[in-house]
């Protein structure tokens, strides 16, 4: 038989705390009641206020991401006069202006700033671009350009080939107002495949070793790199080699294990050498090894251009003192 | 933890006769300022207990609403005194042996000492509402504070007392229906006597009697701490009753007898002298002897005091008592009651005087327990602080709100 189970008896000597004060609404006294429905009324209120403020809080927010415009109408700013350009390169306020298209009687508030941001940074040139409102009436444009260290010739189909210069990160990108003399001066590369991508071509692999090398000789021997015409990356990822043709050298082959400095060193005292011979015509002049230099001549016996030149190794300056490096 | 916060609190005293409500600002500070008075004549309040939910439940809100609106401010929370016969006390006592070797008491001595003394279980359905520490004693000296001294044996006692949890929670729903919450229940003797008497006075011993309408509550201090609690269910309503039946005249008559003539001594000498009824002088009015009005109020007001010495039992000892018996209430303003009560206690006896920082409006007797509810809770009498502040704030009320639903 089951008996219904004993009810556990409260523990004696509980507190006098332990007794539940809430009334229920028909035990109360009508004061009492009017008490409890203002306190609820409260409540309530209360409630709907921090509901609105959440609310006005939210709306405020999705205005500033979506709306700008009525955001603008809120506040009061006068029409965009001037576009000011701040920059370390080439450009120009009028190709700034062209690009961002500014409506013409826009206001300052109502500029979508990311937006016209997003409109210059498509251009390769520009690396970094930073747009302020400057009150009441300028739009202030701080540029850094991309420095060109080489150029690539492009031929879309039967399209006219196109020129395209190379930044030290490897973006391509078409420059603007360069000076014509300074690029005609630049390197062509050779030995890329250029894969296109949404905004224009992916960056070039290898360019930052490239424009180390470039800029040592640059720097270094300015001799030398006036006829450097052009640089291959075919065998960069390979063999780690950079070759480069020059006017009167078919191939020089550089490594990027050994420091550029030390290997332009050795070429440019290679060359003096060799314009110190009754033929001086290189043919090939190979950088990559550490303790010798193979050197190849125009017309040279198979015995003299398979040996290295002994001579060649002579330390860097040893008979010319004119060289400096 | 304290608040920053300036607390309305209402003191309640839901007495046979009348419903006191005072509400005091109570600053961060614990400085009391009493902004609001409410008065209301009782109704379904017998003997300190509720026996009519709704009447009590009018009268009592009555007195909140007056007490709010003279005070301008709304009422956070009630301090409620709690008296009548259903009340009883018991005391109990621990002991411990000092744990460290070198028997230095140290805190844990004492909290497990306090813990011990105060764990013993109350009869089923019954509510703790004081737990009130006597000194302790250090192998048997009486020491106020043994940490860090030097003993063997830790002891210490507790008066407990305890009430019915039903009777109890009927006069807390009276607070509830007025939908605000008690924070506090503070025995009705200890308030008024905490407001009577100073750290003096306890300290030399004394014994505080409060005369109500329909109970009779009373305390005695000895070396500054409380000894003994307790009420009886008798007091000036029995001698209304008494009237009544020896001279068979009306309650309502009675009632106005006692008011006018009636003396806790016999005064009278002469039998001859007689007061008229009602005074009115009309038909129906008629002369009653002032020796026999005396004569029953006398003897009934004697009986109570004697009554209340017996429960006292050996706890008083009149050279214990330095301070005197200390009357209040209403029924204490009943010529003759001192000398009574100097009778039976062998010891002076006078009417209890507000301190000075009471208003002259708040000076009547009616008001000591209101009072004294602010002065125990805010003095610290006893050895529990004040009650902590409850949580406020909007987000807080609104939780509470939902809470209740």
């Amino acid at each position: 038989m089951n008996e219904p189970e004993a009810k556990p008896a409260l523990p004696p000597g509980r507190s006098w705390r332990d007794i539940r004060q809430e009334v229920q609404s028909v035990a109360m006294s009508r004061r009492g009641r009017q008490r409890q429905i203002l306190a609820w009324m409260k409540a309530i209120g209360i409630s709907l206020l921090l509901a609105g403020v959440t609310g006005a809080v939210y709306y405020l927010a999705h205005s500033w991401a979506t709306d700008r415009a009525s955001l603008a109408t809120a506040v009061h700013s006068e029409r965009v006069r001037e576009v000011v350009l701040m920059t370390n390169g080439v450009l120009a306020q009028a190709w700034v202006s062209e690009v961002l298209a500014l409506p013409k009687a826009i206001s300052l508030m109502a500029l979508d700033l990311p937006a016209l941001r997003k409109r210059l940074m498509v251009h390769g040139q520009v690396q970094v671009a930073v747009l302020t409102r400057n009150f009441p009436d300028a739009l202030v444009v701080t540029l850094q350009e991309r420095t060109p260290v080489a150029r690539v010739q492009v031929q879309a189909g039967a399209a006219t080939p196109q020129q395209l210069l190379v930044a030290k990160d490897g973006v391509v990108y078409e420059g603007r107002n360069y000076d014509q003399q300074m690029l005609a001066g630049l390197p062509w590369l050779d030995g890329i495949r250029l894969v296109p991508s949404a905004e224009g071509f992916v960056p070039i692999a290898g360019m930052a070793e490239v424009s180390s090398l470039l800029s040592t000789v640059q720097l270094q021997a300015p001799h030398l790199y006036r006829g450097w015409l052009i640089v291959s990356l075919a065998r960069l990822a390979v063999a780690d080699e950079i070759v480069v043709k020059a006017q009167d050298i078919p191939e020089i082959i550089f490594t990027r294990k050994r420091p550029f400095f030390k290997q332009v060193a050795q070429l440019d005292y290679i060359i003096d050498r060799a314009h110190e011979l009754p033929d001086p015509m290189l043919k090939s002049v190979n950088l990559t090894f550490d303790g010798q230099v193979p050197v190849r001549l125009e017309n040279a016996s198979p015995d003299a251009s398979s040996k290295p030149s002994g001579n060649f190794l002579k330390p860097v300056g040893q008979s010319k003192g004119k060289r400096e490096f | 933890m304290s608040s920053n916060r300036t607390r309305i609190i209402a003191a309640v005293e839901i007495g046979t006769n009348k419903i006191v409500v005072l509400v005091g600002q109570v600053s961060p500070s614990r400085l009391l300022h009493i902004i609001g008075v409410g008065v209301a004549s009782a109704r379904g309040i017998m003997k300190g207990e509720v026996v009519d939910y709704k009447a009590a439940c009018e009268a009592t809100h009555e007195a909140l609403e007056m007490a709010s609106t003279r005070a301008g401010a709304d009422i956070q929370e009630v301090w409620l005194a709690q008296s009548g016969g259903h009340l009883d006390a018991f005391y109990n006592e621990a002991s411990v042996n000092v744990k460290s070797a070198d028997n230095i008491v140290t805190a844990l001595d004492m909290a497990t000492v306090c813990a011990m003394a105060k764990e013993k279980e109350l009869p089923e359905g019954r509510s703790r509402i004081h737990e009130i520490r006597r000194p302790y004693r250090l192998d048997g000296r009486t020491v106020p504070a043994p940490e860090h001294l030097v003993a063997r044996r830790l002891e210490v006692g507790y008066w407990i007392i305890h009430g019915p949890a039903s009777k109890v929670s009927d006069n807390i729903h009276v607070i509830g229906g007025y939908h605000l919450e008690v924070r506090e229940l503070v025995l009705a003797s200890l308030a008024s006597g905490s407001l009577l008497t100073n750290t003096e006075e306890r300290t030399k011993g004394a014994l505080v009697i409060d005369m109500g309408k329909g109970v009779t509550d009373y305390v005695l201090y000895r070396d500054g701490h409380v000894l003994v609690t307790g009420t009886l269910a008798v007091a000036g309503e029995h001698l209304t009753n008494d009237l009544s039946l020896g001279l068979r005249i009306t309650t309502a008559q009675a009632e106005m007898l006692k008011l006018r003539h009636a003396r806790g001594t016999i005064q009278t000498r002469d039998k001859t002298d007689k007061v008229w009824l009602n005074g009115d002088g009309a038909f129906g009015d008629r002369q009653i002897s002032k020796l026999a009005i005396e004569t029953i109020t006398a003897a009934r007001t004697l009986e109570i005091l004697e009554v209340v010495k017996q429960k006292l039992g050996p706890a008083f000892e009149a050279q214990h008592c330095g301070a005197g018996v200390i009357l209040t209430g209403g029924t204490s303003r009943m010529p003759g009651l001192e000398e009574a009560a100097a009778r039976i206690f062998s010891l002076p006896a006078r009417r209890g005087e507000a301190p000075t920082w009471v208003n002259d409006e708040l000076r009547d007797p009616m008001f000591s327990t209101a009072l004294g509810i602010f002065e125990f809770a805010l003095r610290g009498a006893h050895e529990h602080p004040v009650p902590a502040p409850r949580k406020s704030g909007w987000l807080v009320s609104l939780a509470r709100i939902f809470a209740t639903t």
